[in-house]
Protein backbone atom coordinates (compact mmCIF):
# COMPACT_ATOMS: atom_id res chain seq x y z
CA UNK A 1 0.00 0.00 0.00
CA UNK A 2 1.34 3.39 -1.15
CA UNK A 3 0.12 7.15 -0.14
CA UNK A 4 1.83 9.99 -1.83
CA UNK A 5 1.18 12.73 -0.95
CA UNK A 6 1.98 16.10 -3.40
CA UNK A 7 2.58 19.64 -1.96
CA UNK A 8 3.55 23.28 -3.24
CA UNK A 9 3.91 25.20 -0.05
CA UNK A 10 6.90 24.30 1.80
CA UNK A 11 5.38 24.79 5.51
CA UNK A 12 2.32 22.09 4.47
CA UNK A 13 4.86 20.05 3.32
CA UNK A 14 7.29 19.95 6.52
CA UNK A 15 4.05 19.73 8.40
CA UNK A 16 2.80 16.35 7.33
CA UNK A 17 6.28 14.91 7.20
CA UNK A 18 6.84 15.79 11.14
CA UNK A 19 3.18 14.46 11.43
CA UNK A 20 4.02 11.35 9.34
CA UNK A 21 6.83 10.85 11.60
CA UNK A 22 5.04 11.21 14.87
CA UNK A 23 2.24 8.62 14.00
CA UNK A 24 5.41 6.17 13.94
CA UNK A 25 6.12 6.22 10.29
CA UNK A 26 9.15 4.34 9.32
CA UNK A 27 11.56 7.27 8.18
CA UNK A 28 13.10 4.01 5.61
CA UNK A 29 9.58 3.52 4.27
CA UNK A 30 9.38 7.39 3.60
CA UNK A 31 10.68 8.59 -0.05
CA UNK A 32 10.49 12.65 -0.58
CA UNK A 33 11.27 14.70 -3.64
CA UNK A 34 11.47 18.52 -3.46
CA UNK A 35 12.11 21.37 -5.98
CA UNK A 36 14.46 22.84 -3.46
CA UNK A 37 16.61 22.49 -0.57
CA UNK A 38 15.33 22.28 2.76
CA UNK A 39 17.21 21.90 5.49
CA UNK A 40 14.87 20.92 7.84
CA UNK A 41 13.64 17.48 6.29
CA UNK A 42 17.26 16.39 7.35
CA UNK A 43 16.72 17.32 10.68
CA UNK A 44 12.61 15.57 10.82
CA UNK A 45 14.42 12.41 9.22
CA UNK A 46 17.40 12.32 11.59
CA UNK A 47 20.85 13.42 10.27
CA UNK A 48 23.05 10.73 9.35
CA UNK A 49 26.77 10.95 9.26
CA UNK A 50 28.13 12.80 6.34
CA UNK A 51 30.49 10.47 4.32
CA UNK A 52 31.20 13.13 2.02
CA UNK A 53 33.73 15.50 4.01
CA UNK A 54 35.69 11.86 4.07
CA UNK A 55 36.34 12.32 0.45
CA UNK A 56 37.17 15.89 0.38
CA UNK A 57 39.33 14.95 2.81
CA UNK A 58 41.43 12.38 1.47
CA UNK A 59 41.37 14.44 -2.00
CA UNK A 60 42.60 17.20 -0.27
CA UNK A 61 45.81 15.44 1.79
CA UNK A 62 46.50 13.62 -1.56
CA UNK A 63 46.84 17.05 -3.63
CA UNK A 64 49.18 18.27 -0.61
CA UNK A 65 51.02 15.00 -0.36
CA UNK A 66 51.86 15.08 -4.11
CA UNK A 67 52.82 18.33 -4.62
CA UNK A 68 55.32 17.78 -1.88
CA UNK A 69 56.14 14.68 -3.18
CA UNK A 70 56.69 15.52 -7.10
CA UNK A 71 58.50 19.03 -5.93
CA UNK A 72 61.08 17.46 -3.92
CA UNK A 73 61.08 14.38 -6.14
CA UNK A 74 61.75 16.92 -9.14
CA UNK A 75 65.10 18.83 -7.19
CA UNK A 76 66.07 15.61 -6.04
CA UNK A 77 65.97 14.01 -9.94
CA UNK A 78 67.47 17.33 -11.13
CA UNK A 79 69.41 19.37 -8.72
CA UNK A 80 69.38 23.95 -9.64
CA UNK A 81 71.87 24.80 -6.65
CA UNK A 82 71.68 28.50 -6.58
CA UNK A 83 74.11 30.10 -4.58
CA UNK A 84 74.32 27.66 -2.23
CA UNK A 85 71.09 27.12 -0.59
CA UNK A 86 69.05 23.83 0.38
CA UNK A 87 67.98 22.22 -3.28
CA UNK A 88 64.61 21.23 -1.50
CA UNK A 89 62.87 25.04 -0.97
CA UNK A 90 60.17 24.29 1.14
CA UNK A 91 58.24 27.96 0.84
CA UNK A 92 57.42 27.92 -3.07
CA UNK A 93 56.97 23.75 -2.38
CA UNK A 94 54.62 24.43 -0.04
CA UNK A 95 52.86 26.78 -2.99
CA UNK A 96 52.52 23.87 -5.17
CA UNK A 97 51.10 21.64 -2.56
CA UNK A 98 48.30 24.23 -1.48
CA UNK A 99 47.00 24.14 -4.72
CA UNK A 100 47.08 20.80 -5.40
CA UNK A 101 45.49 20.53 -2.05
CA UNK A 102 42.66 22.12 -3.30
CA UNK A 103 42.19 21.18 -6.44
CA UNK A 104 42.48 17.18 -5.76
CA UNK A 105 40.01 18.20 -2.32
CA UNK A 106 37.58 19.54 -4.89
CA UNK A 107 37.81 16.84 -7.19
CA UNK A 108 37.32 14.82 -4.30
CA UNK A 109 34.53 15.76 -2.93
CA UNK A 110 32.87 16.17 -6.60
CA UNK A 111 33.36 12.39 -7.27
CA UNK A 112 32.19 11.59 -3.53
CA UNK A 113 29.08 13.60 -4.14
CA UNK A 114 28.50 11.78 -7.41
CA UNK A 115 28.82 8.00 -5.56
CA UNK A 116 26.85 9.12 -2.62
CA UNK A 117 24.38 10.70 -4.33
CA UNK A 118 24.33 7.75 -6.71
CA UNK A 119 24.85 10.10 -9.61
CA UNK A 120 24.42 9.66 -12.81
CA UNK A 121 21.13 7.77 -12.24
CA UNK A 122 19.76 5.56 -14.49
CA UNK A 123 16.21 5.69 -13.00
CA UNK A 124 16.42 9.56 -12.80
CA UNK A 125 17.60 9.03 -17.20
CA UNK A 126 15.17 6.87 -17.44
CA UNK A 127 11.67 8.20 -19.90
CA UNK A 128 9.21 9.59 -17.34
CA UNK A 129 11.27 10.20 -14.74
CA UNK A 130 11.01 13.76 -13.89
CA UNK A 131 12.75 16.37 -11.19
CA UNK A 132 9.25 17.32 -9.23
CA UNK A 133 8.15 20.85 -9.33
CA UNK A 134 5.93 20.59 -5.68
CA UNK A 135 7.50 18.81 -2.94
CA UNK A 136 6.25 15.25 -3.31
CA UNK A 137 6.14 12.37 0.06
CA UNK A 138 5.20 8.87 -1.10
CA UNK A 139 4.96 6.28 1.88
CA UNK A 140 5.11 2.80 0.71
CA UNK A 141 7.20 0.33 -0.14
CA UNK A 142 6.65 -0.51 -4.14
CA UNK A 143 5.81 2.99 -5.99
CA UNK A 144 9.08 5.43 -6.58
CA UNK A 145 7.60 9.41 -6.21
CA UNK B 1 -2.19 4.30 -5.05
CA UNK B 2 -4.27 6.29 -1.99
CA UNK B 3 -3.78 8.92 -0.48
CA UNK B 4 -4.47 13.17 -0.96
CA UNK B 5 -3.21 14.50 -4.10
CA UNK B 6 -3.32 18.32 -4.30
CA UNK B 7 -3.54 20.13 -8.08
CA UNK B 8 -2.26 23.76 -6.89
CA UNK B 9 -0.97 25.94 -9.87
CA UNK B 10 2.54 26.71 -9.06
CA UNK B 11 3.88 29.85 -7.78
CA UNK B 12 7.56 28.89 -8.59
CA UNK B 13 6.53 27.50 -11.69
CA UNK B 14 6.65 30.77 -13.01
CA UNK B 15 10.46 31.12 -12.11
CA UNK B 16 11.36 28.47 -14.30
CA UNK B 17 9.06 30.06 -17.45
CA UNK B 18 10.45 33.46 -16.96
CA UNK B 19 14.38 31.83 -16.41
CA UNK B 20 14.05 29.03 -19.06
CA UNK B 21 12.00 31.71 -21.58
CA UNK B 22 15.61 32.89 -22.37
CA UNK B 23 16.49 29.16 -23.77
CA UNK B 24 13.89 29.97 -26.71
CA UNK B 25 14.28 30.89 -30.07
CA UNK B 26 16.99 33.83 -30.71
CA UNK B 27 16.45 37.08 -32.26
CA UNK B 28 17.90 38.86 -35.25
CA UNK B 29 19.71 41.39 -32.79
CA UNK B 30 21.04 38.32 -31.00
CA UNK B 31 22.47 36.32 -33.90
CA UNK B 32 24.15 39.43 -35.32
CA UNK B 33 25.66 39.97 -31.83
CA UNK B 34 26.93 36.40 -31.84
CA UNK B 35 28.32 37.11 -35.43
CA UNK B 36 30.40 39.96 -34.78
CA UNK B 37 31.37 38.34 -31.53
CA UNK B 38 32.78 35.19 -33.13
CA UNK B 39 34.70 37.47 -36.36
CA UNK B 40 36.42 39.21 -33.73
CA UNK B 41 37.19 36.05 -31.90
CA UNK B 42 38.58 34.26 -35.51
CA UNK B 43 40.05 37.20 -36.31
CA UNK B 44 41.84 36.32 -32.35
CA UNK B 45 43.00 33.24 -33.78
CA UNK B 46 44.23 34.31 -37.38
CA UNK B 47 46.27 37.01 -35.66
CA UNK B 48 47.83 33.86 -33.20
CA UNK B 49 48.58 32.11 -36.19
CA UNK B 50 50.68 34.68 -38.13
CA UNK B 51 52.58 35.08 -35.01
CA UNK B 52 53.15 31.66 -34.16
CA UNK B 53 54.14 31.52 -37.76
CA UNK B 54 56.24 34.67 -38.38
CA UNK B 55 57.46 35.41 -34.92
CA UNK B 56 57.27 37.45 -32.23
CA UNK B 57 58.84 40.38 -34.10
CA UNK B 58 55.05 41.00 -35.31
CA UNK B 59 54.46 42.43 -31.56
CA UNK B 60 55.31 45.82 -30.39
CA UNK B 61 57.62 43.87 -27.94
CA UNK B 62 61.07 44.75 -27.93
CA UNK B 63 64.45 45.66 -25.51
CA UNK B 64 63.27 46.18 -22.59
CA UNK B 65 59.88 46.05 -23.00
CA UNK B 66 59.57 42.00 -23.39
CA UNK B 67 56.32 41.78 -21.08
CA UNK B 68 53.59 43.96 -22.98
CA UNK B 69 50.05 44.02 -24.16
CA UNK B 70 49.71 40.09 -23.81
CA UNK B 71 50.74 39.25 -20.10
CA UNK B 72 48.37 42.52 -19.39
CA UNK B 73 45.88 41.08 -20.95
CA UNK B 74 46.31 37.50 -19.05
CA UNK B 75 46.41 39.77 -15.74
CA UNK B 76 43.59 42.02 -16.67
CA UNK B 77 41.34 38.24 -17.85
CA UNK B 78 42.30 36.43 -14.75
CA UNK B 79 41.48 39.51 -12.82
CA UNK B 80 37.68 39.26 -14.11
CA UNK B 81 37.53 36.03 -13.73
CA UNK B 82 37.82 36.74 -9.18
CA UNK B 83 34.93 38.57 -9.12
CA UNK B 84 32.86 35.18 -9.93
CA UNK B 85 34.53 33.28 -7.18
CA UNK B 86 34.00 36.21 -4.81
CA UNK B 87 30.20 36.32 -5.69
CA UNK B 88 29.84 32.98 -6.13
CA UNK B 89 31.62 31.13 -2.84
CA UNK B 90 32.11 33.89 -0.57
CA UNK B 91 29.24 35.70 -0.59
CA UNK B 92 27.56 31.69 -0.34
CA UNK B 93 29.77 30.63 2.95
CA UNK B 94 28.35 34.84 4.07
CA UNK B 95 25.10 33.87 3.37
CA UNK B 96 24.34 36.91 1.23
CA UNK B 97 21.29 36.68 -0.72
CA UNK B 98 21.41 38.99 -3.39
CA UNK B 99 24.06 36.76 -4.38
CA UNK B 100 21.61 34.56 -5.96
CA UNK B 101 20.56 37.51 -8.70
CA UNK B 102 24.49 37.18 -10.00
CA UNK B 103 25.65 33.87 -9.00
CA UNK B 104 25.11 31.70 -12.03
CA UNK B 105 26.17 35.05 -14.42
CA UNK B 106 29.25 35.34 -12.38
CA UNK B 107 30.10 31.89 -12.75
CA UNK B 108 29.92 31.60 -16.37
CA UNK B 109 32.16 34.80 -16.25
CA UNK B 110 35.14 33.31 -14.27
CA UNK B 111 35.07 30.11 -16.46
CA UNK B 112 34.92 31.91 -19.93
CA UNK B 113 37.51 34.97 -18.63
CA UNK B 114 40.38 32.24 -17.58
CA UNK B 115 39.82 30.26 -20.53
CA UNK B 116 40.46 33.60 -22.53
CA UNK B 117 43.45 34.46 -20.23
CA UNK B 118 45.15 31.35 -20.35
CA UNK B 119 45.17 31.71 -24.34
CA UNK B 120 47.83 34.83 -23.48
CA UNK B 121 50.83 32.95 -22.30
CA UNK B 122 50.60 30.63 -24.58
CA UNK B 123 50.27 33.35 -27.26
CA UNK B 124 52.91 35.00 -25.72
CA UNK B 125 55.28 31.66 -25.78
CA UNK B 126 55.55 32.37 -29.35
CA UNK B 127 56.22 28.60 -30.01
CA UNK B 128 53.16 27.67 -28.71
CA UNK B 129 53.73 23.83 -29.76
CA UNK B 130 56.26 23.33 -27.47
CA UNK B 131 53.66 24.58 -23.95
CA UNK B 132 53.88 21.25 -22.98
CA UNK B 133 57.38 22.46 -21.37
CA UNK B 134 55.58 23.81 -18.40
CA UNK B 135 53.95 20.87 -17.41
CA UNK B 136 55.93 18.22 -15.07
CA UNK B 137 56.26 15.53 -16.91
CA UNK B 138 58.64 12.75 -17.25
CA UNK B 139 60.89 13.22 -20.20
CA UNK B 140 63.72 11.12 -21.51
CA UNK B 141 66.28 14.61 -20.81
CA UNK B 142 65.59 14.19 -17.27
CA UNK B 143 64.23 17.65 -16.86
CA UNK B 144 61.43 18.88 -14.51
CA UNK B 145 59.90 22.66 -14.21
CA UNK B 146 61.62 24.96 -11.63
CA UNK B 147 59.13 24.86 -9.21
CA UNK B 148 60.65 27.96 -7.89
CA UNK B 149 60.12 29.85 -10.30
CA UNK B 150 56.80 31.90 -10.23
CA UNK B 151 55.75 31.73 -14.00
CA UNK B 152 55.21 27.71 -12.90
CA UNK B 153 53.17 28.50 -10.09
CA UNK B 154 50.72 30.32 -12.82
CA UNK B 155 50.58 26.97 -14.37
CA UNK B 156 49.38 25.44 -11.07
CA UNK B 157 47.47 28.28 -10.10
CA UNK B 158 45.32 28.72 -13.00
CA UNK B 159 44.60 25.42 -13.84
CA UNK B 160 43.75 25.06 -10.36
CA UNK B 161 41.48 27.97 -10.60
CA UNK B 162 39.98 26.86 -14.25
CA UNK B 163 39.33 23.34 -12.99
CA UNK B 164 37.76 24.22 -9.35
CA UNK B 165 35.82 27.29 -11.17
CA UNK B 166 34.27 24.65 -13.40
CA UNK B 167 33.22 22.11 -11.25
CA UNK B 168 31.48 24.90 -9.17
CA UNK B 169 29.61 26.13 -12.15
CA UNK B 170 28.55 22.45 -13.33
CA UNK B 171 27.69 22.06 -9.40
CA UNK B 172 25.44 24.83 -8.96
CA UNK B 173 23.40 24.19 -12.42
CA UNK B 174 22.43 20.43 -11.97
CA UNK B 175 19.26 21.16 -10.33
CA UNK B 176 18.70 23.70 -13.36
CA UNK B 177 18.95 21.41 -16.06
CA UNK B 178 17.07 19.04 -14.88
CA UNK B 179 14.36 21.75 -14.78
CA UNK B 180 15.25 22.19 -18.11
CA UNK B 181 14.60 18.99 -18.80
CA UNK B 182 11.65 18.46 -17.38
CA UNK B 183 9.98 21.99 -19.01
CA UNK B 184 11.73 21.54 -22.78
CA UNK B 185 10.55 19.20 -25.02
CA UNK B 186 12.60 16.50 -27.28
CA UNK B 187 16.16 16.21 -27.65
CA UNK B 188 16.91 19.31 -25.60
CA UNK B 189 14.94 18.37 -23.00
CA UNK B 190 16.81 14.88 -23.43
CA UNK B 191 20.54 16.56 -23.52
CA UNK B 192 19.08 18.78 -20.72
CA UNK B 193 18.38 14.80 -18.54
CA UNK B 194 21.98 13.94 -19.88
CA UNK B 195 23.88 17.38 -18.38
CA UNK B 196 21.43 16.79 -14.89
CA UNK B 197 22.84 13.26 -14.51
CA UNK B 198 19.24 12.02 -13.94
CA UNK B 199 19.20 14.26 -11.00
CA UNK B 200 15.46 14.16 -9.07
CA UNK B 201 15.82 16.11 -6.11
CA UNK B 202 15.95 13.04 -2.95
CA UNK B 203 16.63 13.78 -0.07
CA UNK B 204 19.75 11.93 -0.47
CA UNK B 205 21.28 14.11 -3.53
CA UNK B 206 19.68 17.64 -1.91
CA UNK B 207 21.81 16.44 1.87
CA UNK B 208 24.71 15.63 -0.24
CA UNK B 209 24.23 18.63 -2.62
CA UNK B 210 24.29 20.74 0.03
CA UNK B 211 27.47 19.38 1.53
CA UNK B 212 29.33 19.55 -2.00
CA UNK B 213 28.38 23.30 -2.37
CA UNK B 214 29.44 24.31 0.83
CA UNK B 215 32.84 22.07 -0.09
CA UNK B 216 33.34 23.48 -2.85
CA UNK B 217 33.08 26.84 -1.43
CA UNK B 218 35.27 26.25 1.12
CA UNK B 219 37.79 25.04 -1.37
CA UNK B 220 37.36 27.88 -4.06
CA UNK B 221 37.37 30.81 -1.40
CA UNK B 222 41.02 31.23 -0.35
CA UNK B 223 41.61 30.40 -4.14
CA UNK B 224 40.38 34.52 -4.60
CA UNK B 225 42.78 35.47 -2.74
CA UNK B 226 45.94 32.95 -3.62
CA UNK B 227 45.39 33.02 -7.56
CA UNK B 228 45.75 36.39 -8.51
CA UNK B 229 48.71 36.95 -5.60
CA UNK B 230 50.53 34.10 -7.18
CA UNK B 231 49.92 36.39 -10.73
CA UNK B 232 51.28 39.36 -8.78
CA UNK B 233 54.23 37.24 -7.83
CA UNK B 234 55.33 37.19 -11.14
CA UNK B 235 56.27 40.44 -10.90
CA UNK B 236 56.80 40.75 -7.24
CA UNK B 237 59.46 38.28 -6.94
CA UNK B 238 61.94 39.79 -9.61
CA UNK B 239 63.84 43.40 -8.91
CA UNK B 240 62.62 45.57 -11.46
CA UNK B 241 61.71 48.70 -10.13
CA UNK B 242 58.21 49.19 -9.69
CA UNK B 243 57.22 45.57 -9.38
CA UNK B 244 59.60 44.29 -6.79
CA UNK B 245 57.14 45.35 -3.57
CA UNK B 246 55.27 43.01 -0.67
CA UNK B 247 52.51 45.35 -1.29
CA UNK B 248 51.78 43.59 -4.88
CA UNK B 249 49.51 40.50 -3.56
CA UNK B 250 46.44 42.22 -1.36
CA UNK B 251 46.52 44.86 -4.24
CA UNK B 252 46.75 42.73 -7.06
CA UNK B 253 43.85 40.61 -5.48
CA UNK B 254 41.65 43.83 -4.52
CA UNK B 255 41.94 45.05 -8.07
CA UNK B 256 40.73 41.69 -9.32
CA UNK B 257 38.04 41.84 -7.52
CA UNK B 258 37.16 45.40 -8.23
CA UNK B 259 37.67 44.63 -12.06
CA UNK B 260 35.99 41.54 -11.82
CA UNK B 261 32.41 43.21 -9.97
CA UNK B 262 32.78 45.77 -12.60
CA UNK B 263 32.51 42.99 -15.48
CA UNK B 264 29.40 41.22 -13.80
CA UNK B 265 27.52 44.79 -13.62
CA UNK B 266 28.52 45.45 -16.94
CA UNK B 267 27.37 41.84 -18.11
CA UNK B 268 23.97 41.62 -16.43
CA UNK B 269 22.43 45.39 -16.72
CA UNK B 270 21.84 44.02 -20.59
CA UNK B 271 21.41 40.74 -19.95
CA UNK B 272 18.74 41.73 -17.04
CA UNK B 273 17.02 43.97 -19.99
CA UNK B 274 17.27 41.74 -22.95
CA UNK B 275 15.58 38.45 -20.66
CA UNK B 276 12.97 40.44 -18.49
CA UNK B 277 14.53 39.24 -15.26
CA UNK B 278 14.12 42.52 -13.75
CA UNK B 279 12.03 40.44 -11.10
CA UNK B 280 14.80 38.58 -10.49
CA UNK B 281 17.57 41.15 -10.69
CA UNK B 282 16.28 43.89 -8.69
CA UNK B 283 17.77 47.84 -8.01
CA UNK B 284 18.34 46.72 -4.84
CA UNK B 285 20.72 43.46 -5.92
CA UNK B 286 22.52 46.29 -7.67
CA UNK B 287 22.55 48.32 -5.06
CA UNK B 288 24.47 45.95 -3.19
CA UNK B 289 26.74 44.55 -6.02
CA UNK B 290 27.25 49.07 -6.53
CA UNK B 291 28.87 49.00 -2.33
CA UNK B 292 31.56 46.04 -3.48
CA UNK B 293 32.85 48.14 -6.64
CA UNK B 294 32.77 51.04 -4.05
CA UNK B 295 34.62 49.10 -0.82
CA UNK B 296 37.21 47.44 -3.51
CA UNK B 297 37.98 50.94 -5.40
CA UNK B 298 39.02 51.97 -1.83
CA UNK B 299 41.19 49.81 -1.63
CA UNK B 300 42.81 49.71 -4.32
CA UNK B 301 43.06 53.74 -4.10
CA UNK B 302 44.69 53.49 -0.60
CA UNK B 303 47.03 50.90 -2.28
CA UNK B 304 48.23 53.73 -5.13
CA UNK B 305 48.67 56.03 -1.79
CA UNK B 306 50.53 52.90 -0.24
CA UNK B 307 53.09 52.30 -3.30
CA UNK B 308 53.83 55.35 -4.25
CA UNK B 309 54.08 56.67 -0.60
CA UNK B 310 56.74 53.62 -0.37
CA UNK B 311 58.50 54.73 -3.75
CA UNK B 312 58.72 57.92 -2.21
CA UNK B 313 60.15 57.56 1.55
CA UNK B 314 61.23 53.93 0.72
CA UNK B 315 64.91 55.87 0.24
CA UNK B 316 65.77 53.97 -2.96
CA UNK B 317 66.44 56.45 -5.86
CA UNK B 318 65.19 53.49 -8.33
CA UNK B 319 61.96 53.17 -7.05
CA UNK B 320 61.76 56.63 -6.44
CA UNK B 321 62.69 57.80 -10.08
CA UNK B 322 60.30 55.04 -11.10
CA UNK B 323 57.49 55.97 -9.42
CA UNK B 324 57.68 59.73 -10.96
CA UNK B 325 57.96 58.25 -14.24
CA UNK B 326 55.26 56.55 -14.20
CA UNK B 327 53.26 59.49 -12.96
CA UNK B 328 54.50 62.17 -15.58
CA UNK B 329 56.70 60.01 -17.54
CA UNK B 330 55.78 58.55 -21.24
CA UNK B 331 52.48 57.08 -19.86
CA UNK B 332 51.43 59.70 -17.93
CA UNK B 333 48.51 59.97 -19.78
CA UNK B 334 46.93 56.54 -19.22
CA UNK B 335 48.21 56.85 -15.47
CA UNK B 336 46.08 59.58 -15.00
CA UNK B 337 42.96 57.99 -16.85
CA UNK B 338 43.92 54.97 -14.89
CA UNK B 339 43.80 57.05 -11.67
CA UNK B 340 40.45 59.05 -12.92
CA UNK B 341 38.42 55.36 -14.08
CA UNK B 342 39.77 53.67 -10.58
CA UNK B 343 39.89 55.97 -7.95
CA UNK B 344 37.58 58.93 -8.64
CA UNK B 345 34.66 58.30 -10.32
CA UNK B 346 33.74 54.92 -8.34
CA UNK B 347 32.98 57.68 -5.27
CA UNK B 348 30.16 58.26 -7.09
CA UNK B 349 28.86 55.36 -5.66
CA UNK B 350 28.83 57.16 -2.23
CA UNK B 351 25.85 58.69 -4.06
CA UNK B 352 22.87 56.52 -2.83
CA UNK B 353 21.26 57.90 -6.29
CA UNK B 354 24.02 56.88 -8.60
CA UNK B 355 24.09 53.44 -7.25
CA UNK B 356 20.47 52.83 -7.73
CA UNK B 357 21.08 54.60 -11.78
CA UNK B 358 21.48 51.70 -13.51
CA UNK B 359 22.49 53.51 -16.89
CA UNK B 360 25.70 55.07 -14.81
CA UNK B 361 26.50 51.96 -12.85
CA UNK B 362 26.74 49.97 -16.44
CA UNK B 363 28.99 53.03 -17.60
CA UNK B 364 31.26 53.33 -14.36
CA UNK B 365 31.27 49.80 -15.00
CA UNK B 366 33.05 49.58 -18.55
CA UNK B 367 35.54 52.80 -17.38
CA UNK B 368 36.77 50.56 -14.58
CA UNK B 369 37.69 48.05 -16.38
CA UNK B 370 39.12 50.47 -18.94
CA UNK B 371 41.26 51.86 -15.78
CA UNK B 372 41.73 48.26 -14.50
CA UNK B 373 43.49 46.98 -17.60
CA UNK B 374 45.29 50.65 -18.29
CA UNK B 375 46.39 50.04 -14.38
CA UNK B 376 48.02 46.28 -15.90
CA UNK B 377 50.07 47.99 -19.02
CA UNK B 378 51.27 50.78 -16.73
CA UNK B 379 52.36 48.78 -13.95
CA UNK B 380 53.94 46.14 -16.29
CA UNK B 381 55.45 48.71 -19.54
CA UNK B 382 56.32 51.56 -17.24
CA UNK B 383 58.05 49.61 -15.02
CA UNK B 384 60.46 47.77 -18.04
CA UNK B 385 60.65 50.79 -19.78
CA UNK B 386 62.74 52.64 -16.93
CA UNK B 387 64.65 50.06 -14.73
CA UNK B 388 67.95 50.51 -13.31
CA UNK B 389 70.22 51.50 -16.04
CA UNK B 390 69.78 54.36 -18.48
CA UNK B 391 71.05 53.29 -21.35
CA UNK B 392 68.66 50.26 -21.26
CA UNK B 393 65.52 52.44 -21.30
CA UNK B 394 63.15 52.10 -23.98
CA UNK B 395 59.59 52.62 -24.85
CA UNK B 396 56.77 50.42 -25.86
CA UNK B 397 54.28 51.15 -28.85
CA UNK B 398 51.95 48.12 -29.41
CA UNK B 399 51.47 46.32 -33.05
CA UNK B 400 48.78 46.28 -34.65
CA UNK B 401 48.87 42.80 -34.05
CA UNK B 402 48.92 43.48 -30.81
CA UNK B 403 45.86 45.33 -30.70
CA UNK B 404 43.63 42.44 -33.18
CA UNK B 405 44.61 40.06 -30.50
CA UNK B 406 43.16 42.23 -27.31
CA UNK B 407 39.99 43.59 -29.30
CA UNK B 408 39.50 39.30 -30.46
CA UNK B 409 40.06 38.16 -26.56
CA UNK B 410 37.14 40.52 -25.76
CA UNK B 411 35.31 39.27 -29.18
CA UNK B 412 35.55 35.07 -27.68
CA UNK B 413 34.62 36.19 -24.00
CA UNK B 414 31.57 37.73 -25.19
CA UNK B 415 30.63 35.00 -27.13
CA UNK B 416 31.22 32.47 -24.57
CA UNK B 417 28.81 34.71 -22.67
CA UNK B 418 26.60 35.12 -25.29
CA UNK B 419 26.61 31.49 -25.85
CA UNK B 420 25.71 31.08 -22.34
CA UNK B 421 22.83 32.91 -22.05
CA UNK B 422 20.76 30.78 -25.05
CA UNK B 423 21.98 28.34 -24.06
CA UNK B 424 22.17 27.74 -19.91
CA UNK B 425 19.78 28.80 -17.11
CA UNK B 426 21.15 31.86 -16.45
CA UNK B 427 19.48 32.75 -12.62
CA UNK B 428 19.98 29.13 -10.20
CA UNK B 429 16.45 29.03 -10.41
CA UNK B 430 16.36 26.78 -7.17
CA UNK B 431 18.17 28.73 -5.13
CA UNK B 432 15.43 32.03 -5.81
CA UNK B 433 12.61 29.25 -5.11
CA UNK B 434 14.55 28.73 -2.16
CA UNK B 435 14.86 32.35 -0.72
CA UNK B 436 11.17 32.98 -2.65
Amino acid sequence: MTERFVFESREEFLERLRALIDEGTDPQSIRIRMPYQVPEVMEILGERPDRLRFFALFGALTGFGSGLALTIYSVLSWPLIVGGKPIISLPPFLLIGYLLTILCGSLGAFFGFLLLARLPSGRGLAEGAQFPERFVIVVGEEEEP
Amino acid sequence: MRGEEQNITTATGRVEKDVLAALGRPGLRYLAGVGLCALLALMLFILWGGLALRGLGLSGKNHPVGWAMLITNFVFWVGIAHSGTLISAVLYLFRARFRTSFNRSAEAMTVFALLVASLFPLIHLGRVWVFYYLLPYPSERLIWPNFRSPLVWDVFAVTTYLIVSLVFFYVGMIPDLAIARRRLPGLRGRTYGLLSLGWQGTVLQWRHYGRLYLFLAAFATPLVASVHSIVSWDFAVSIVPGWHTTIFAPYFVAGAIFSGTAMVITLTIPMRRWLRLEPYITVDHFEAIAKILLFTSLIITYTYLVEHGLSLYGNSPFERDQYLYRALGDYRVLFAIMIVCNSLLPLTMFVRRLRRNLAWLFILGILVNIGMWLERFVIIVASLSHDYDPYAWGTYNFSLVEFGITVGSFGLFFLFFLLFVRLLPVLSMTEIKEHQ
